[in-house]
C-alpha cells in the first residue's frame, strides 16, 4: 500500500540536481512527483517514480549518495477542500505527517510515522490510495 | 615454519605478520642489517669528508662557516654537526639555478627541480654516484615492501622535473624490475594496463591510487583477481586510514617513503612490513637531527621536532643540515624486520602547515585522523579557512559515504554535528563541517591540497 521514495543527497551547487535527474532518465525512469528542501549546504531530492528498482540500480551505479523511504500516495478529487481533509483525517487519528508534496495529477505523497494506520484512516473515508502500479500506470492527464 | 611465496598477492604481508622476516628480501644486507657502531663510525667518517667537500667546493657554505668560525677539522665527533650552520630553502632559491652546485655541469648526469608552487623552483643536480646512491635507496625500500626483481612496476607519477617519477623508476630498474613508464593521468587506460601487461607493482600518489581504485570498481574490474601486488606511495603523506582502505579494496600491500628534493628525492626512508608507521632512514647515506622548530636545538632522543638532514654522500649539490620542516620522532631500537637503521615516524605534520585558528595551533593531519576513524565519510577533505566577522572561520568538508545517506534531516544533521564535535574535541577550536556528495572533493594527481587559507 506504501511507496516507495527514492531521496538523494544534494549538494548546494549549480548542476547537481540535473545530473541526478539525467541520471533517472537515461534509466528510462519517469518521474511522478518530487520535492527539493536545503539546509543551505545541502539538501534532501525526493522522488516518486514509476520504477524504483531501476532509479535505485542507477544511483547506485553512479555512486549517488540515496536512501529509500515508505510513503503513503493518495488521489485527490480536484474539488476545494479534499487537501484539507485529508490532512484532517490523518489528524484525527493522531498521526504526524513529517512532510508531504503533490505529484503528477491530483496525487500527494505523505510521510508519517504510522504508513499503515494513516492509510487504513483515509481509505475508509473514502479515498483512494495509490499503489506502485497505479502510479505507473498514471500519466499526466490520467485522473485529472 | 611455514614457507611463503612473496610473489604472491597477500604473501609478503603474511610472512610478516608470521615474523618470517628472514622470508622477506633485503637489498643489501650487508649495510641494512649492520650493527649500530659500525653505522656510526661509517657516518663520521663520511661527514668528515663531506663537510670538507663541501667547504672546499660551495663559497656559500665557506662563507658561511668562516663567518662564524668553523672549519671542517672542527668535525671531530657527529655532534660537532651542530656547529655546522642550517641550510632551508632560501638559500637553494637566492643561489638559484647553479650557485649551491659543487660540481661542473659537465660531470652532472641528470638534473631535476621542486615544483616551485610556493615561488622560485629548487634545482639540484646529480653526479654518476649521486644516481647510484639514489637508486640504491630506492632499491632497498621497494625491497621492504616484497618488490622482487620479476615484478613489472607500472609508473603513475609524472616524469618531468619531479624528482618521484624517475627515482623510482631508476630504483626498480636497479632491482631488475620491468619498468611500464606509464606516467601521470588517463586513470582507465592505467587500470587496462595493469591488467594486460600484467602490471604487479603500481607507483602512485596515495589519493590516485584510491582514485584508480574507485574508477576501477566503477568499471567493474575486479581487484581481487587483479595481477596487482604491491603499490608504492610517494609525492605526498599517506593517512593510514586512507592506506588500510586502499589495501583492502585494492587486495594489495602498500608502502611509503620519504624524501625531498633538496636532499636527493624520494627514498631517503621507507617504511618496512613489520613498522608500517615508521620508516627506516638510509642511514649511510643521510645523518639526521631532531630540533625544536623555533630554538634549532636538539630535542631529547624519541621526542617530537624538525627533521634536519645532511646528506653524508651527495656530490652535485651537498647541503648541510637541511631544514626539513617535516615534524617526527627518531628512535634507534632494532626493528623486528632486522634493519638496524633508526626509523622515523611517518611525517603527519610540517612545522609550516600549522593554521592558526584564532590563536590555537590546528594541523591538517589532526583533521585527518579524526576522519579517518568515522565510518560515514571517505578519507577525503578540504580545510577551508575564512575571515567572518574578523574571526578565523574553519569549515571541513567531508564526503558522505553513499550509504551513511539518510532521508531525515535530523539524522544527517546529528551525523554532521557528532563529527563536528570529534573535531572540536581534538582540535579544541570551533569548527563547521560541510557534507559533500560521495566523488565531491577533487582527487589530486599530484600532491593532494587539503587547505584552502582564504585570510
Amino acid at each position: 500500500m506504501a511507496v516507495r521514495q527514492i531521496s538523494a543527497f544534494l549538494q548546494s551547487r549549480p548542476g547537481h540536481l540535473a545530473r541526478i535527474l539525467q541520471v533517472l532518465e537515461s534509466a528510462n525512469v519517469s518521474v511522478k512527483g518530487y520535492s527539493i528542501s536545503d539546509t543551505g549546504d545541502y539538501g534532501i531530492g525526493r522522488f516518486i517514480v514509476d520504477d524504483p528498482d531501476a532509479a535505485i540500480r542507477a544511483l547506485e551505479d553512479e555512486g549517488v549518495a540515496h536512501a529509500e523511504t515508505d510513503v503513503l500516495c493518495v488521489y485527490l478529487e480536484d474539488v476545494p477542500g479534499e487537501l484539507a481533509r485529508v490532512m484532517k483525517l490523518i489528524a484525527e487519528y493522531g498521526i504526524n505527517v513529517s512532510y508531504s508534496y503533490s505529484l503528477i495529477s491530483t496525487y500527494i505523497a505523505v510521510k508519517t510515522d504510522d504508513i499503515e494506520r494513516a492509510a487504513a484512516a483515509l481509505a475508509a473515508s473514502p479515498l483512494t490510495i495509490a499503489d506502485q502500479e497505479d502510479l505507473g500506470r498514471a500519466s499526466g492527464r490520467m485522473g485529472a | 615454519m611455514e614457507t611463503f611465496d612473496i610473489r604472491r598477492k597477500g604473501d609478503a604481508i603474511r610472512a610478516a605478520q608470521a615474523g618470517a622476516y628472514d622470508q622477506l628480501p633485503v637489498f643489501d644486507p650487508e649495510m641494512e642489517l649492520a650493527d649500530r657502531e659500525r653505522i656510526e663510525a661509517l657516518q663520521l667518517e663520511k661527514l668528515k669528508r663531506q663537510v670538507r667537500y663541501t667547504y672546499e667546493r660551495v663559497p656559500y657554505y665557506r662563507d658561511l662557516m668562516d663567518a662564524s668560525g668553523v672549519s671542517p677539522d672542527d668535525i671531530r665527533e657527529l655532534e660537532d654537526i651542530r656547529s655546522l650552520p642550517f641550510t632551508d630553502k632560501t638559500a637553494l632559491r637566492e643561489t638559484y639555478p647553479y650557485g649551491m652546485f659543487a660540481v661542473s655541469l659537465d660531470d652532472v648526469r641528470e638534473i631535476h627541480a621542486s615544483s616551485g608552487t610556493t615561488g622560485t623552483p629548487i634545482v639540484v643536480g646529480y653526479t654518476d654516484a649521486d644516481m647510484d646512491v639514489w637508486s640504491d635507496c630506492i632499491a632497498r625500500l621497494v625491497q621492504m615492501a616484497g618488490v622482487v626483481p620479476q615484478d613489472n612496476a607500472q609508473m603513475a607519477f609524472g616524469y618531468g622535473m619531479f624528482t618521484g617519477g624517475f627515482g623510482l623508476h631508476y630504483g626498480l630498474q636497479k632491482l631488475g624490475c620491468t619498468m611500464i613508464p606509464a606516467g601521470s593521468g588517463n586513470t582507465e587506460r592505467h587500470i587496462k594496463m595493469i591488467e594486460d601487461y600484467g602490471t604487479t607493482v603500481l607507483i602512485a600518489t596515495p589519493s590516485y591510487a584510491m582514485h584508480i581504485c574507485e574508477v576501477g570498481e566503477q568499471l567493474g574490474y575486479d581487484w581481487e583477481a587483479s595481477p596487482l601486488r604491491v603499490g608504492l606511495f610517494g609525492g605526498e603523506p599517506c593517512p593510514p586510514g586512507l592506506k588500510a582502505e586502499i589495501e583492502r579494496r585494492m587486495h594489495i600491500v602498500c608502502t611509503d617513503n620519504y624524501g625531498l628534493t633538496e636532499v636527493m628525492g624520494p627514498g631517503v626512508s621507507g617504511e618496512c612490513l613489520a613498522s608500517r608507521n615508521q620508516q627506516h632512514i638510509a642511514e649511510d647515506h643521510f645523518l639526521w637531527e631532531v630540533v625544536d622548530p623555533v630554538t634549532g636545538e636538539p630535542v631529547a632522543e624519541g621526542e617530537q621536532g624538525e627533521l634536519v638532514l645532511t646528506p653524508l654522500d651527495k656530490q652535485a649539490i651537498p647541503v648541510l643540515r637541511y631544514r626539513t620542516h617535516d615534524l617526527t620522532r627518531v628512535t634507534k631500537e632494532p626493528c623486528p624486520c632486522g634493519r638496524t637503521h633508526a626509523r622515523m615516524d611517518k611525517v603527519r605534520a610540517r612545522s609550516d602547515d600549522m593554521l592558526i585558528i584564532r590563536g590555537t595551533n590546528v594541523f591538517p593531519s589532526q583533521i585527518e585522523d579524526v576522519l579517518t576513524k568515522v565510518d560515514e565519510v571517505t578519507p577525503h577533505y578540504r580545510i577551508i579557512v575564512e575571515t567572518k566577522d574578523g574571526m578565523d572561520a574553519l569549515t571541513v568538508q567531508t564526503e558522505i559515504r553513499p550509504d551513511s545517506f539518510s532521508d531525515s534531516f535530523e539524522e544527517m544533521d546529528a551525523m554532521r554535528r557528532r563529527i563536528e564535535e570529534k573535531l572540536k574535541g581534538v582540535l579544541l577550536v570551533g569548527v563547521k563541517v560541510q557534507l559533500v556528495e560521495p566523488g565531491g572533493i577533487e582527487r589530486a594527481l599530484g600532491k593532494a591540497k587539503h587547505v584552502d587559507d582564504r585570510r
